[in-house]
C-alpha cells in the first residue's frame, strides 16, 4: 500500500497542531487532555468514517445527525419506557440506524433524488420522528431519570492501559475510553472492506465514474444503498456512545453533527468529487478538529474565533483537494496527449 | 419537580435558602472590601490574599441569549473587583456534547468553581460527578441537574407562573380563552412554567380555558406565525401566555397588526428590557420580572465563599437551592424597576 501525499500532509499537519498546542496551550500536553480528546471525539470519528461512504460514491448524507437523534431516542424509549434489556437494545439500535441510512439510499437510487435534497428531507423527517417518539414527553418524570442499564452505560468505560503495561511508573498515561477502541475496530473493519474486498473496489468505481461502473456490470444500486446504510450504521454506534456518555438522550441529540462529520471527512482527504479517500483520513480529521477546539479553549480563545479557524482549516482542506484534482486532470490530459 | 410541589415546603426552602444567599452575599462583599479596610479582621480572606492565590472560574452557558449574558455580567461584577479570579464565559452552542467537552476541559484546567446552565438535567450529571471527584464545585443556573452539587440558583418558575395566571385572569375578568406559546418539550423549565400557569388558572380562575398549547421555539417570529394560526381557529381568543418574553412579544406583534391592543391580554416570562419597554408602551400586559444580574451576583458570591474558604466540593451534604425573588410587572408597577436592574 502506498501512502498518498495528501495523507502524509494530513498526518504532518496533525502532528504539527499537537506540537503547537503542547508548547503554547497550558494543560494541553497532559494525560487528562488526551483522555478528553479520545472520549470527546472518538464518536465524532466514527460518524466521520461513516460519512465518508456516501461521499465516496459522489453523494452526501446530511441526515446522519438526525439518525443519531432517532437512534438515541429509540434507546431511551426501550430502556426507560419499555424496560427492554440492554443486550437486546444494542442490535436493535444498530439495525434502526442502518435502516434509516438504507432508506436514504433507496430514495436516491429509486426516486433519482439528488443526495443533497434526499438527505435534507430525511434530516427534517428523522428529527421530527425523534420528537414524535420521544418518551421524555409521553411519560412525565423521565426527563430526570438517568439510564442505568449496564449494557448501555457500560460503553462509557475507561481502561488503565498504562498501569496494565506497567509504564505508569514512568509517565502519566491517559485512561483509554472504550469508545476509542470501538472506533479503532470500526475503522479497521471498514478500511479492510474498502481496500481488500470487491465491495470496496465497486465503491471507488461507482464514485469515480458512475456510468462506466454501470456499463461494467457493477450493481450500482446495491453499492449506493450499502454506502448510505453504512453511514446510518456508524451514526447508530455514535448514538450509543453518546447515550452512554450522557446517561440519557434528548430530542436534539446529534443536531448539527453532520457538518462536523462532513468537515472531518473532507479534511481527511475524502474528495467531494467522489471515488477518492480512505477511512484513515476522516479519523485523523475528526481528532484534528478536536485538538484544535480543545487547544484553542485552553488558550482562552473565544469560541466564535474557534469557529472561524475551523472554517479556515476546512477551506484549506477543500482547496488542497481541488489542487490535487486539477493536477490529476492535467497529468491525465498529458498522458492522453502522449498516447495519441 | 413532580415530587416537590408542596407549596409550604417550598416556601420554607425558599426562606432558608434566601437567608443562605444573603449570608453568601455578605461573605463575598466582606471579601470585596477587605482590601480597603485592613483592620476589618477577616483572617481567612487576608490569608488567601497573602498567599497571592488566583482562582479560575468559568460559566458554561446554553447558547447566547439575553438571560445568560445578564448572568455573566452579574457574575463579573462580583468577581472582577476581587482581582483574584480569572473568569471566562464559554458557549455550549445548544449542544450537550459541547457542554460535556467544555466541562472536561475545565476540570483538566483545575478550575475552582464552574457555573453551569445545563442543556439537560441528566446529560450533564456525569460531568458534574466527575467535577466533584476532581474537587471542583458546580453551581447551576436555572436548570437543575440530577447529580447533587454545591448550589442551584434559579428563577422562581413554578410559583411565578401561578402568579402570572392570577394576574392574567384578573386582567381578563376571570373568563375567556387563552393560548400558551410554549418552548420545545424536554426542558424542565418549560414544564415548570407551563404547570405553574395551568395550576394557577385552576386555583384562581377556573373560568378561563386553555384552548391551545403550541410550540414556538422561544422565538418571536415563530410565535407570530403560531398565534396567527391559533387565532384563525379561535377568533374569540382573549389572551396569550408566552413562556418567555420573546414569544410574548411575538404575540404583541400580532395583536398590534390586528388592532387588538388593549383588548387582547398578553403575558410573558423573564422580564428582559424589551418586555418592560413594551409594558410601558401599553402593549404587553405584563411579565414575571427577575433581576437576572442579581441572580448572577448571588451565584458569584456563593462561588467566592466556596473558593476562598477552601470548601471542598464534597462538603455539601445537601445541595442548596436558591429561588430568586420576582415581581409580576404590569403597567402599574413597571416604573419601580430601576434602570440599573434592567437587562
Amino acid at each position: 500500500m502506498t501512502i498518498r501525499p495528501a495523507t502524509a500532509a494530513l498526518v504532518l499537519f496533525f502532528a504539527a497542531t499537537l506540537a503547537f498546542f503542547s508548547l503554547s496551550a497550558p494543560h494541553f500536553a497532559t494525560a487528562t487532555n488526551f483522555e478528553n480528546l479520545m472520549s470527546g471525539f472518538s464518536f465524532v470519528a466514527i460518524l466521520a468514517v461513516g460519512e465518508a461512504f456516501p461521499i465516496l460514491v459522489r453523494g452526501i448524507d446530511l441526515s446522519v445527525g438526525a439518525i443519531v437523534g432517532v437512534v438515541g431516542m429509540v434507546v431511551f424509549d426501550l430502556t426507560l419506557v419499555l424496560h427492554v434489556p440492554g443486550y437486546v437494545i444494542l442490535p436493535v439500535a444498530l439495525a434502526v440506524g442502518a435502516l434509516a441510512g438504507a432508506l436514504n439510499g433507496v430514495l436516491i437510487v429509486f426516486l433519482r433524488l439528488q443526495p443533497f435534497i434526499a438527505t435534507l428531507s430525511t434530516l427534517a423527517a428523522y428529527r421530527g420522528l425523534t420528537y414524535s417518539i420521544s418518551g421524555r414527553q409521553l411519560v412525565p418524570g423521565l426527563t430526570t431519570t438517568p439510564i442505568r442499564d449496564p449494557w448501555i452505560v457500560g460503553i462509557e468505560t475507561y481502561f488503565d492501559i498504562g498501569g496494565w503495561l506497567g509504564v505508569s511508573k514512568f509517565v502519566t498515561m491517559p485512561w483509554f475510553p472504550l469508545s476509542f477502541f470501538i472506533m479503532l475496530v470500526v475503522f479497521a473493519i471498514l478500511q479492510t472492506a474498502v481496500l481488500a474486498t470487491r465491495f470496496g473496489r465497486d465503491l471507488y468505481t461507482v464514485g469515480g465514474n458512475y456510468e462506466a461502473a454501470r456499463l461494467a456490470g457493477i450493481n450500482t444500486t446495491r453499492v449506493i444503498i450499502s454506502a448510505y446504510a453504512i453511514a446510518g450504521f456508524c451514526a447508530a454506534i455514535t448514538a450509543l456512545i453518546m447515550v452512554a456518555r450522557f446517561t440519557t438522550s434528548t430530542e436534539a441529540l446529534g443536531t448539527g453533527m453532520e457538518l462536523t462529520a462532513i468537515a472531518a471527512a473532507v479534511i481527511g482527504g475524502v474528495s467531494l468529487a467522489g471515488g477518492i479517500g480512505s477511512m484513515f483520513g476522516p479519523v485523523v480529521g475528526a481528532f484534528l478538529l478536536g485538538a484544535v477546539l480543545l487547544g484553542l479553549t485552553l488558550q482562552g480563545v473565544p469560541q466564535f474565533v474557534q469557529q472561524i479557524i475551523t472554517g479556515v482549516i476546512l477551506l484549506a482542506a477543500v482547496g488542497y483537494d481541488r489542487l490535487l484534482a486539477l493536477r490529476r486532470q492535467r497529468r491525465l490530459a498529458l498522458s492522453l496527449a502522449e498516447a495519441t | 419537580m413532580s415530587d416537590d410541589r408542596k407549596p409550604n415546603a417550598d416556601r420554607r426552602n425558599f426562606l432558608r435558602t434566601s437567608m443562605l444567599g444573603t449570608a453568601a452575599i455578605a461573605g463575598a462583599t466582606s471579601g470585596l472590601f477587605a482590601r480597603f479596610d485592613t483592620s476589618a479582621g477577616v483572617p481567612d480572606i487576608s490569608q488567601a490574599r497573602a498567599q497571592d492565590a488566583r482562582y479560575k472560574m468559568a460559566f458554561i452557558q446554553w447558547q447566547p441569549h439575553t438571560v445568560p449574558a445578564a448572568w455573566s455580567k452579574g457574575i463579573e461584577e462580583v468577581l472582577g473587583p476581587q482581582q483574584i479570579v480569572d473568569y471566562e464565559l464559554l458557549d455550549g452552542q445548544n449542544k450537550v456534547e459541547v457542554q460535556v467537552s467544555l466541562m472536561d476541559t475545565l476540570i483538566n484546567q483545575g478550575t475552582s468553581v464552574i457555573f453551569l446552565q445545563p442543556i439537560d438535567s441528566v446529560a450533564l450529571a456525569p460531568s458534574i460527578a466527575k467535577a466533584k471527584r476532581a474537587g471542583i464545585s458546580v453551581i447551576t443556573l436555572n436548570i437543575d441537574a440530577t447529580e447533587p452539587h454545591a448550589a442551584h440558583v434559579e428563577m422562581n418558575h413554578y410559583f411565578g407562573a401561578i402568579d402570572i395566571a392570577k394576574a392574567m385572569g384578573d386582567a381578563m375578568g376571570g373568563k375567556g380563552k387563552v393560548a400558551i406559546l410554549n418552548a420545545p418539550p424536554g426542558i424542565i423549565i418549560r414544564d415548570q412554567r407551563t404547570d405553574g400557569f395551568v395550576d394557577g388558572l385552576k386555583q384562581h380562575h377556573p373560568g378561563i380555558q386553555v384552548v391551545a398549547d403550541q410550540v414556538a421555539d422561544w422565538d418571536r417570529k415563530k410565535a407570530q406565525d403560531v398565534l396567527n394560526t391559533i387565532l384563525a381557529a379561535n377568533p374569540d381568543l382573549g389572551g396569550a401566555y408566552g413562556v418567555n418574553d420573546s414569544m410574548a412579544l411575538g404575540a404583541v406583534d400580532v395583536a398590534k397588526e390586528k388592532g387588538l391592543i388593549g383588548k387582547f391580554v398578553v403575558f410573558g416570562n423573564d422580564g428582559e428590557v424589551a418586555a418592560l419597554e413594551s409594558i410601558e408602551a401599553g402593549e404587553l400586559t405584563g411579565t414575571q420580572y427577575t433581576d437576572v444580574y442579581q441572580q448572577g451576583r448571588l451565584a458569584a458570591a456563593a462561588a467566592t465563599v466556596v473558593a476562598t474558604g477552601g470548601v471542598p466540593a464534597t462538603a455539601f451534604a445537601q445541595q442548596s437551592h436558591l429561588l430568586m425573588p420576582y415581581v409580576i410587572a404590569t403597567k402599574e408597577n413597571v416604573g419601580t424597576i430601576q434602570p440599573s436592574q434592567r437587562w
